[in-house]
């Protein structure tokens, strides 16, 4: 297939905006499923899309399957990237697969906190979107306000491409605002589309919403602009027109329709083909780790090397299926490979194009495309070359986590069992970490909040048969100084043998700018060259872990001005003891504090629960930023530690009897108020005593 | 500088000797000027001196983005910091923007009674003990007379300092004797303090209309310098 006749596409939405419906009824149009389920259907079959039971169970679509379909000779590959922000280690690695996207909105509650975090991430990664204002069905739905959302609340150029015949249940079709022609969906399931006249009543507003179109599109072409003076334009004007300014992220076109009732839908699917862009129309780079991780180009041409990244895992019946977006040239069924963060070759044992839950052998896939392979032992974000290449895609953005939790199998199986699952989570998701605390000998699992260790919880108990007790969530701290302090060390120990000598001076002091910084200073070789790395390595060590609470010390500048060596007796070993103790030594003079993290939380709640909203952040040491309110909605934005954040969303459902909903993200460690310092100093203190 | 010395030498505290006092606890202000001449940095400076007073502030706009009102904060806020040497000035912002809340209702189809009762929940739920209230982009020609009542009841009753944007008509307006403007004169009674500004030679010149009930009111002597918008004395 040609190049140019593929698209690869999200669809990214707000949870509950009909996504996996408006999913499934492509594939159904794209004749990849012979018949349509619902998202929680009584059928128990549930959409296609969603491939997780636990998925299925919820409603919502958590990992990110693709799957290619072909519409009017184009072969499309659909990402299916999850909606909720607890997830969006998921929703950015899809991001960066994708050339385009559809931005699903519900006509009903148009763009809400959600919309705005998934759009946020598409324009971080540059990725051209349509709109499609969904559910134009529902009783509420208003796709004009929706529109009007697009530009006041994400600032987007948002121009109709459509109006809605009818509205609620009298919504019947769609006004074609290029071709000027309304659209009807006859038939089973929506399949034939009936083209007619505007209807009467609808002739004016279209001819205004044509104008304005025109008006807008024309801004992205000169031929369309002349067109529009003489007063002869054509459709495919506008088409190229709209085309060129979505690809410039300067247009945002906007279709709708209503999945569940067959309305719209294949306008949609040709508005992909239209107007988002092939693969040849997107640049892409990658690193050279041989040139110092100079950016290098990639060319979507067959004859050149190829290159490739894995995106996503995934635990197939036959063993680990990697799905892989190829970037340059080729890959073939049977080649070598290198893996060039684990300096590893390999070779392409099956090569498939994947469906939901069916798959399709192939020989070979070109660049652009996005195929799985089989049995490859990788992690997600790899990328592949041809051994005579060392590049690797630029490194994606990667959170820390800022929860954990601990795990305590019930048995030996599902002990086994469990570090199977959490081996598969982490290489699926880096925001998913684990590790064994020494001291207590528990697993710990650490994520990007509550309900991102709920799911993984649910898939190993689920999927991995195990058995587990969990131990109450727990905040990821930081400790940093607040004080600038001088230290002077001598590390000495003569006790038989080899001694050990080193003197190490300076002073630490707090630096806002970078976690850590390490100057020196040093005049005159008191220390010698060789020992430099050595004090060092011994800081960021005793940096580990601060004498407050046992986490990381971040947000400070250590500076090394003085110092002495002993020609036997000095090593790499005792200045990094030296270092170590030094530290340790004046680290309370430096008026140590500890840090917390603070989340960004969005509430949308009705207005009359508003005030409840508030008192409930309030109440959660949260410091409200701003309030967005119409005359139905309000959208609450505030700053609230996460140690205050647990149980929220029960909390939030029980306070606005189940209307309102909350977005939540990592923004800022910030500094703990002197009373929970103190608390949890004090409870630190206790455990260390118990163990 | 400190910030005690910084409050003490800030322009404002002329403006509150000219007014004996400002516009006080129950009472409401207007700034008017037409559009585009620097209404929103005046009623940000105002805000941002009394945040620095340990006030709280709560600020109303009629838009539907509130990252632009954040922006003018920061703006203003670095400006003073900047010009008067502030010391400790990453604390003191860290410190005084817990107490700025922005709120935004899109006035069509907002009727003053859920402005003031959604204002009521921030205040009382919100556990937010405002002390002013800037409204910014209120629109005179849309808003309705009988809405001041209500505010300056509102006022009155929690205690709170108001203070109004007020656009004027870009054409030629009608004054009377005292100099205000006749779209104003429905509202005239229920407010303290009238200012308008006035481009002058390269700035713009603050003039004070209505001083409470005083029959005279004084020059200010303040100007807004359009380079760097802020509040200054006039040399």
């Amino acid at each position: 297939m040609n190049n140019q006749n593929m698209r690869n596409i999200g669809i990214s939405a707000h949870i509950d905006s009909g996504k996996t419906t408006l999913t499934e009824r492509i594939l159904y149009y794209c004749k990849k499923i012979h018949a349509m389920h619902e998202v929680r259907g009584k059928d128990g079959v549930g959409a296609t899309m969603d491939s997780m039971a636990l998925e299925r169970e919820r409603g919502i679509t958590i990992a990110s399957a693709a799957t290619n379909v072909e519409w009017k000779k184009h072969s499309i590959n659909i990402i299916d990237t999850p909606g909720h922000v607890d997830f969006t280690i998921e929703v950015e690695r899809a991001l960066r697969v994708l050339d385009g996207a559809i931005l699903v909105l519900c006509a009903v509650g148009g763009v809400q906190s959600q919309s705005i975090t998934v759009d946020r991430q598409l324009k971080r990664y540059n990725v051209p979107r349509i709109a499609f204002v969904n559910k134009c069905d529902r009783v509420g739905a208003d796709p004009l306000k929706v529109k009007n959302q697009l530009h006041e609340k994400l600032g987007h150029n948002a121009v109709l491409m459509q109006l809605p015949i009818g509205l609620e249940d009298k919504f019947v079709g769609v006004v074609d605002l290029v071709r000027m022609k309304a659209v009807y969906f006859d038939g089973a399931g929506g399949s034939e589309m009936r083209i007619e006249e505007i209807p009467q009543e609808l002739q004016q507003d279209a001819n205004e919403k044509h104008e304005a179109l025109l008006d807008a599109a024309s801004m992205f072409s000169d031929e369309l602009a002349e067109g529009y003076l003489e007063g002869s334009v054509t459709p495919e004007q506008i088409i190229q027109a709209v085309r060129a300014g979505t690809l410039q992220c300067r247009l945002t076109p906007v279709f709708m329709g209503s999945a569940y009732k067959n309305i719209g839908v294949q306008p949609l699917i040709d508005a992909v083909i239209a107007f988002l862009p092939d693969p040849t129309e997107v640049q892409n780079t990658a690193l050279d780790l041989d040139n110092n991780e100079a950016t290098v180009e990639l060319k979507s041409e067959k004859s050149l090397p190829p290159v490739a990244l894995a995106f996503k895992l995934e635990d197939g019946q036959y063993g680990q299926l990697t799905y892989i977006r190829i970037y340059q040239g080729e890959i073939k069924k049977g080649v070598e490979l290198y893996n060039s963060r684990a300096q590893k070759k390999f070779r392409v044992g099956r090569l498939v194009r994947m469906h939901a839950d069916n798959m399709e052998d192939i020989e070979s896939a070109p660049s652009g495309d996005i195929v799985a392979l089989f049995g490859i032992d990788c992690a997600s974000g790899d990328t592949f070359t041809d051994s005579a290449m060392n590049y690797s895609m630029t490194s994606m953005f990667v959170p820390q986590p800022v929860i954990s939790l601990a795990v305590k199998p019930k048995d030996k199986k599902s002990e086994d069992n469990m570090s199977k699952a959490i081996n598969r989570f982490s290489k699926e998701d880096p925001t998913f970490q684990s590790y064994v605390d020494p001291e207590s000998n528990e697993t710990i699992i650490k994520g990007m909040g509550e309900l991102h260790l709920d799911v993984y919880l649910e898939r190993m108990k689920r999927e991995y048969k195990v058995e587990l007790e969990t131990g109450m969530p727990q905040v990821a701290y930081r400790e940093t100084i607040t004080r600038k302090v001088e230290f002077n060390y001598t590390h000495k120990k003569q006790t038989g043998g080899a001694g050990q000598f080193a003197r190490v001076a300076g002073f630490i002091e707090p630096c806002e700018e970078e976690e850590y910084l390490f100057v020196d200073a040093i005049k005159g070789g008191v220390i010698p060259n060789e020992y430099i790395p050595s004090c060092d390595k011994g800081f960021r060590k005793a940096l580990q872990e601060g004498a407050l609470l046992g986490f990381p010390v971040v947000g400070l500048k250590v500076t090394i001005n003085d110092g002495s060596y002993h020609p036997v007796d000095s090593s790499d070993i005792a200045f990094q003891q030296a270092a170590i103790s030094a530290f340790r030594e004046i680290y309370r003079k430096a008026a140590p504090v500890i840090l917390e993290p603070i989340m960004k939380v969005v509430v949308e709640s009705p207005n009359e629960f508003q005030g409840n909203v508030f008192a409930s952040i309030n109440q959660r040491r949260g410091m409200i930023v701003s309030t967005t309110e119409d005359t139905a909605f309000s959208q609450i934005e505030a700053e609230v530690p996460l140690s205050e954040m647990f149980g929220y969303s029960t909390v939030l459902r029980s306070i606005s009897q189940g209307k309102a909903e909350f977005s939540m993200e990592f923004l800022r460690y910030g500094r703990t108020p002197q009373s929970i310092s103190e608390q949890l100093i004090k409870e630190h203190e206790a455990q260390k005593k118990k163990n | 500088m400190v910030k005690a010395e910084l409050i003490k030498k800030s322009p404002l505290r002329i403006f509150e000797k000219s007014t004996h006092g400002g516009v006080g606890k129950g009472n409401i202000g207007i700034i008017a000027a037409r559009n585009g001449v620097g209404k929103t940095a005046c009623l940000v400076h105002i805000a941002t001196d009394q945040l620095f007073q340990g006030k709280h502030v709560i600020h109303v706009s009629f838009s539907s983005n509130t990252s632009h009102i954040i922006s003018w904060y920061e703006d203003i806020f670095q400006e003073i910091a900047g010009r008067r040497n502030l010391e400790e000035a990453m604390q003191i912002h860290d410190e005084i923007i817990k107490n700025r809340v922005i709120m935004n209702f899109s006035q069509q189809g907002i009727s003053i009674e859920q402005i003031i009762k959604s204002l009521e929940s921030m205040i009382s739920q919100g556990a937010f003990a405002a002390d002013c209230i800037i409204f910014d982009g209120y629109s005179f020609s849309q808003g309705d007379p009988d809405d001041f009542d209500r505010l300056k009841q509102f006022a009155a009753r929690l205690q709170l300092e108001l203070w109004f944007s007020a656009s004027l008509p870009d054409e030629e307006y009608e004054t009377d004797e005292r100099g205000i403007p006749t779209v104003f004169l429905p509202y005239i009674d229920k407010t303290a303090i009238l200012i308008t500004m006035n481009p002058a030679k390269g700035h713009i010149r603050l003039e004070l209309k209505k001083d409470h009930d005083l029959a005279d009111t004084q020059d200010l002597h303040l100007k807004l310098d359009p380079k760097i918008l802020l509040i200054t004395e006039e040399a």
